[in-house]
């Protein structure tokens, strides 16, 4: 249940935008007006527990999913898309992983999410980044709100904090958006605890077991900061591995796991409570693997409640970090032979290919309890 | 709306069983549910006194609901994945499962799920879920001591019980094999004394061989009842799938995404003849006056009358021949033969291979007070139902082919 402001009463538009303020992203949507969801008062900050809190009932579907679906479908119908990708093929690959592939011959591999969202929060080019030319492409805004429900606006301009939900026009599966955090420290180039929350939050509200978030880390000379989100047809082969909790806080404390039998080093994170401070603890690990140069990706999974990390291994070549779904077990195939000749095996090497070695994994490990145990104490 | 509910729970039951059937499952010493996956929330429609006294609850208190209300913040997550697959799959499970009961203690159990399914279309009609209370075998566990000895400050926040009984360190290496283990593992550490802590505990909730009987004994108890009694109604239930599923037959986990989408739509399948009513949501039903059994099967012309316009079902035709989405305004009838204008998105929905493997049809009252409680316009409200359809019927037959294992 959400409250509707039927009367457009954020009356924030700002009329000639100095041209230095451009320089600062937030400053390129303030004319921008579309609807807006603010979420109820009611946060993650407080330690609330997931169950039982006030807006999601399990058997329902949510305000914030019904609004996401349809604003997506609304894109694709009004031909924004660049095609439909329901019509794509997808197939679990023969084996007990359970790997998914999709034939996807519409998505040239030049292209492969290389998104508006880049030149969006990417600084060097942002004056050049029309977004007129882009608009149709903005969904809504999401940010925190006062009330006891949360809010739909139906247009609003953007509110500090918030996070611009994009269409993604070259969609991998269907309903896939940029999340791409708008907040006033968004020149920083790691990943902060506020934006990670604000996710977490989201997939949280949205409450849609198919619904997945992803996270790839910058690779190395880029700076960029967004997430990726669409909804997944079925589990991926990472939620149905087997794990190994090593660092366990106590009762509803964080818990860290090792995946196991998974051929990408991989960690997972729970917490029934203190979600704050799992996303400190995850922020500050990420944090440090940038440091360490060790790419990694974030997949969030199970309305919010699970949050994996993927390691892969600091490639010298530079080239092609896998992104997260494909972490997760999900691939995409360009043409008709490749789909129906994908094995197991193959996509077991495309893996191990890039996943970080063991003795880096023994010392990632380390150092997630190292900083779990900091921000314990 | 709430009597309709509780007459569709009773009637699930009722109707395949015969009412009879009650008083003869009552009297099965055993723990168990019986779950109904078409409607909507997949609610228990039949829980057993066992099943009432092991955790705490009165029938109305459970019947209705969805069996997750029984798991708790230890309750292993990927345990209930692995149930929502067998659901999916609408196969048979037995896992090793954190329930709590209604005083909010855990307590270990055997579940063991397993499909109804229809003898005449293979459809899935209700699971059956067994619950068989795990006893640890050795050692002090569930240990009465350590329980009252902290119980004064063991309650936090009401009902759960947690907190100061845990170890020393928070950091502990745990050696395993099995995410099962595991986090049973993780579990007893609050219900554990201190002392007892080290030793047997991997062991302690393994279901023993025994408790694996004891739930196989208790299945098959159970089938035997219903299988009985359905032949009291000529509807004849099976533990085995005699014939795949008949056409235009959803699978379980199909009908429960859709029962989370609240608004008045239908889904027609086109490869059937006459392309009939395969889904109808509980809003089309009060929509249109119709009882489901009325409308599935059916084509969707029912809903048309003497003052229909001509035009605008043979723009429908069209857009359903080229497999377009397409808006019309279109005047339609109700069971009582009242009329009312029907704002009617129409739109094809692609399954795994990404061919059309129905059409949804998305029906909004106009001028009806009914606002959208989520604050959507009317078109966004067609696209929304249209895009969580999509997001379900996506997956749909992705298992099927070589490609299972």
């Amino acid at each position: 249940m959400v409250t509707v402001k039927q009367v457009e009463d954020d009356n924030l538009v700002s009329k000639g935008a100095i041209p230095e303020q451009l320089k600062c992203p937030r400053f390129c949507f303030r004319d921008i007006r579309i609807p807006l969801y603010r979420f109820s008062s009611q946060s993650l900050l407080d330690d609330s527990p997931f169950e039982g809190h006030v807006c999601i009932t399990e058997d329902e579907q949510s305000a914030l999913d019904s609004l996401l679906l349809a604003q997506w479908e609304d894109k694709m119908w009004k031909g924004v898309l660049r095609y439909d990708v329901t019509t794509s093929e997808i197939k679990v690959i023969f084996g007990r992983r359970k790997f998914i592939a999709q034939l996807n011959e519409e998505l040239g591999m030049d292209y492969v999410p290389k998104p508006e969202a880049d030149k969006i929060c990417g600084q060097g080019n942002l004056s050049e980044f029309q977004w007129t030319k882009h608009q149709e492409e903005f969904l809504f805004y999401v940010a925190s709100g006062e009330m006891a429900i949360p809010e739909l606006i139906p247009s609003a301009a953007m509110p500090d904090g918030a996070v611009l939900i994009i269409i993604n026009e070259i969609p991998v599966e269907y309903g896939h958006v940029f999340l791409v955090p708008c907040g006033s420290d968004s020149l920083a180039q790691v990943l902060d605890a506020k934006s990670l929350e604000m996710v977490a939050r989201f997939a949280v509200e949205i409450n849609n077991c198919s619904f997945r978030l992803f996270y790839d880390c910058p690779t190395a000379g880029t700076s960029h900061r967004y997430f990726e989100a669409c909804y997944f047809p079925s589990p991926l082969p990472v939620e149905l591995a087997p794990v190994d909790t090593f660092f366990h806080e106590g009762q509803r404390g964080m818990r860290i796991s090792t995946v196991t039998d998974f051929p990408i080093k991989t960690l997972l994170f729970e917490s029934n409570k203190k979600f704050k401070r799992m996303v400190e603890v995850l922020v500050e690990i990420c944090y440090q693997l940038q440091e360490k140069s060790i790419p990694y990706n974030l997949l969030i999974s199970d309305c919010g409640k699970k949050i994996f990390l993927f390691l892969q291994m600091q490639n010298m070549a530079n080239s092609g970090t896998l992104s997260a779904w494909e972490c997760g077990g999900y691939f995409l195939f360009q043409s008709r032979s490749e789909f129906d000749q994908a094995t197991e095996e193959t996509m077991l090497n495309k893996l191990r290919d890039v996943s970080l070695d063991d003795e880096g994994f023994q010392v990632v490990k380390e150092l997630c309890c190292s900083i779990a145990d900091k921000f314990a104490a | 709306m709430e009597s309709q509910l509780n007459f569709n729970i009773e009637n699930s039951f009722n109707s395949r069983y015969s009412f009879c059937a009650r008083q003869v499952l009552d009297e099965l010493p055993h723990s168990f549910t019986i779950t109904d996956p078409s409607i909507s929330g997949h609610p228990i429609v039949f829980a057993s006194k066992g099943f009432l006294k092991v955790f705490g609850y009165s029938k109305d208190e459970v019947v209705g609901k969805n069996g997750r209300i029984f798991q708790g913040p230890k309750t292993d997550r990927k345990s209930v994945m692995e149930i929502r697959e067998a659901i999916r799959e609408e196969r048979s499970m037995q896992i090793n499962l954190l329930n709590y009961r209604k005083d909010g203690t855990p307590f270990w159990m055997l579940f063991h799920l397993s499909p109804v399914f229809s003898k005449e279309d293979g459809r899935v009609i209700h699971f059956v879920g067994v619950q068989v209370p795990i006893s640890p075998p050795r050692r002090p566990r569930w240990s009465a001591s350590g329980v009252v000895r902290n119980g004064a400050n063991m309650c936090e926040e009401g009902d759960r019980v947690c907190g100061n009984i845990m170890f020393g360190s928070c950091r502990r290496e745990v050696c395993s094999d099995t995410p099962v283990e595991l986090s049973r593992v993780l579990a007893l550490e609050s219900v554990l004394d201190d002392s007892s802590r080290g030793l047997g505990i991997e062991e302690t909730c393994e279901a023993s061989n025994l408790e694996k009987q004891e739930a196989e004994v208790a299945i098959n108890k159970i089938f035997s009842v219903l299988t009985c009694h359905s032949e009291l109604t000529g509807r004849f239930v099976c533990a085995k799938r005699h014939s795949l599923p008949g056409a235009g037959i959803l699978s379980s986990s199909l009908n429960i995404s859709l029962g989370r989408i609240k608004q008045s739509f239908v889904l027609t399948d086109p490869h059937l003849p006459d392309m009939p009513i395969v889904y109808a949501s509980d809003a089309f039903l009060r929509l249109t006056g119709y009882a489901r059994d009325e409308v599935l099967g059916h084509n969707c012309r029912f809903l048309s009358g003497a003052d229909t316009d001509f035009s605008t079902l043979y723009q429908i035709k069209e857009s359903i021949q080229t497999e377009q989405a397409c808006t019309v305004r279109i005047l339609n009838y109700r069971k009582d033969k009242s009329s009312f204008w029907n704002y009617l998105h129409i739109s094809p929905v692609r399954n795994a291979s990404g061919k059309v493997a129905y059409f949804v049809g998305v029906q909004i009252e106009e001028g009806c007070k009914n606002q959208d409680r989520n604050g959507l316009c009317p078109e966004m409200r067609h696209r929304s139902v249209v895009g969580a359809v999509k997001v379900a019927v996506r997956s749909l037959s992705i298992g099927a082919g070589p490609s299972r294992s």
